[in-house]
């Protein structure tokens, strides 16, 4: 089964890309072109495997003292910020923007 | 090598960058030649070349003139110099140096400024280097040819109407140039390795935590590791002693695992290399290409290794495996850019959605909008569980594979990419591109070490070929010894031959 021009607008919405209407079919032709060639990894026996999430197996939690460091100071943490205003992130409305 | 031959080839230099670390090593320890001078020389020839290269993004002269000021003065002081004492280096443009922009060659970091140093880039500058600049990659590393780069592709310095691979391209194209001696690349599924091969270099892919990914962007976080490009394994080995070591501020970091240089040179007499047929001869590898990976085979023979046949049963998994495991991770890390803290933000939105939606994709390449969706879909509710989880079992599959090959061998030959350098916008179709990566994901998805070592040029194309060497997880100063033996049937790799004069 594949994916729809209305499946790839969803996801776009879903990821927060506001794809232009004219790159939808290729958008689309690309999509299920991989999934496609994605097809062994569902086809596959793979009864009993336990999934790897991390290439060092071994590895145990880190840990460290719970201590104060110096860090960015907030000039610092806000100077790529495209705008800002008081010390904080500037940003639109969240809600109902039309308004 | 007899210092004769050494000094010869650095008194006429075209540029002190065209040299190696010992000889620079030499030249500042003996005040031949100031810290100073080596800058400005590498500075000027960067200056005359990269407008056919491409390979900087951003030229950092004052910084390199302040690094060469201490080390002129550690040697008018008479003390020790550093490891990397006036070396010429420079840094693929995911990494964080102060001073610097760091803009992943994406218009959504086109001015975003380093607010610090990534771990990898300061033990370069503490080992005495002289940051030369940024280096172009493909668009937050996805891709393998630099055709993705918002500000424009690097070229091959073999042959500038080609590709110099990635999506590391401009680290490789820089070294091939001799515009640097050592250079930092990335690699999440042969991002080091394919432009080494294409460029006729080294390029190394440490194990999985042995270099701090402090500060260098992420995109696939269970993938991604730092390495160092270089014309000899020599240099290689130098820089791996500076980079390697547990850092606090990266938990998958491990503790050093001793010396690079200490044994580089030993005999391979007695190892066991396991050449894999199936990828040798695989479908898509170019006649050139197979012949030079079975000349390699031969010459590490000759080096007094046995040779035995070895086969990764999934190996056709990797491709897939990669291709699910990597957007989904780059889906979760490149959600970070929301258009409010940092990166590129469309101005005048109603509301908070809009002005992120529009930013991203103002922000983003055509291909990290590919990348995304795709991770956003495998990742969706119903999916996942086909794709992802499946994906994961499949890793642990390659995993096996891996470990059951370096019981009856200690080292892997095979291809580093199936073919040489191809030409800019020869490979178009996206899901072809994915197929420069056929030989080398499966090593980033087990998370062993690897190496392209340049093994000549191809007897058809007369382009660089890489032969991929790989080793056991944590087992990369012994990788590096065999990389050193294979390597000296060769020579060192040269500068390109249009820019070994251009000065």
């Amino acid at each position: 089964m594949s994916l729809t021009e209305r499946d790839i607008r969803a996801i776009a919405d879903y990821a927060r890309i506001d794809l232009p209407q004219d790159q939808l079919p290729a958008m689309t032709t690309y999509m299920n072109d991989v999934i496609e060639t994605l097809r062994p990894i569902i086809e596959y026996d793979l009864e009993g495997v336990e999934p790897t999430y991390h290439p060092i197996g071994s590895l145990a939690n880190v840990m460290r003292e719970d201590a104060a460091v110096p860090s960015l100071s907030q000039e610092e943490a806000l100077s790529n910020a495209p705008q800002s205003e008081d010390g904080c992130f500037k940003v639109p409305a969240i809600l109902g923007g039309e308004q | 090598m007899a210092s004769e031959t050494k000094m010869n080839h650095v008194q006429s230099p075209s540029s002190y960058a065209h040299g190696s670390v010992a000889q620079i090593k030499e030249l500042i320890a003996s005040r031949s030649v100031s810290a100073k001078e080596i800058a400005q020389n590498s500075l000027e020839f960067v200056k005359n070349t990269d407008h056919e290269v491409h390979a900087f993004t951003e030229v950092t002269e004052k910084l390199a003139l302040e690094a060469a000021e201490k080390i002129d003065k550690l040697v008018a002081d008479g003390e020790e110099l550093p490891a990397l004492a006036g070396v010429p280096v420079a840094f693929k443009d995911n990494m964080n140096l102060l001073g610097t922009k760091t803009t992943c060659s994406s218009r959504m970091l086109e001015n975003y400024h380093s607010p610090y140093t990534a771990t990898c880039v300061q033990k370069m500058l503490d080992a005495g280097a002289i940051p030369l600049g940024k280096l172009n990659m493909d668009e937050f590393a996805f891709g393998s040819s630099t055709e993705t780069s918002a500000f424009g592709p690097s070229k091959n310095p073999y042959d500038l109407e080609r590709v110099p691979g990635g999506s590391s391209g401009g680290s490789a194209a820089a070294v091939a140039a001799g515009q640097a001696i050592l250079t930092l690349g990335s690699d999440t599924g042969g991002s080091i390795r394919q432009p080494a091969s294409f460029c006729g270099v080294y390029g190394f892919k440490p194990t999985y935590g042995v270099i701090s990914r402090f500060g260098v962007v992420a995109f696939g976080s269970s993938l991604d590791q730092v390495g160092p490009f270089a014309r000899s394994i020599d240099d290689i080995a130098e820089s791996m002693n500076v980079l390697c070591g547990r850092d606090p501020y990266d938990c998958t970091s491990q503790a050093s695992l001793g010396s690079y240089t200490e044994h580089l040179h030993d005999s391979i007499k007695g190892k066991k290399i396991g050449v894999v047929r199936s990828m040798i001869e695989a479908q898509g590898v170019t006649p050139e290409v197979t012949e030079a990976m079975y000349k390699a085979a031969e010459n590490l023979e000759k080096a007094g290794a046995t040779l035995v046949d070895v086969e990764l049963e999934h190996a056709q998994a990797a491709m897939s495996a990669y291709y699910v495991i990597g957007p989904c991770e780059a889906f979760s890390n490149l959600s970070r850019f929301d258009s409010v803290r940092y990166g590129y933000c469309t101005p005048d939105c109603a509301d908070l959605a809009t002005q992120q939606s529009q930013s991203r994709s103002t922000g983003f390449g055509a291909e990290v909008c590919r990348r995304i969706m795709l991770g956003s879909y495998l990742l969706s509710s119903g999916v996942y569980e086909q794709y992802y989880l499946n994906a994961l079992k499949v890793r642990t599959l390659i995993t096996r594979d891996y470990e059951n090959a370096f019981t009856s061998c200690d080292t892997l030959l095979m291809p580093t990419a199936p073919r040489a350098a191809f030409k800019f916008g020869e490979i178009s179709d996206p899901t072809e591109m994915y197929l420069s990566d056929m030989f080398t994901v499966s090593i980033n998805i087990a998370g062993n070490c690897g190496i392209s070592v340049p093994v000549g040029l191809g007897s058809s194309s007369g382009l660089p070929i890489g032969a991929q060497l790989v080793g056991p997880a944590f087992k990369d100063q012994e990788l590096l010894q065999v990389a050193a033996a294979l390597g000296s049937a060769y020579g060192p790799a040269s500068v390109a031959p249009q820019f070994a004069q251009s000065l």
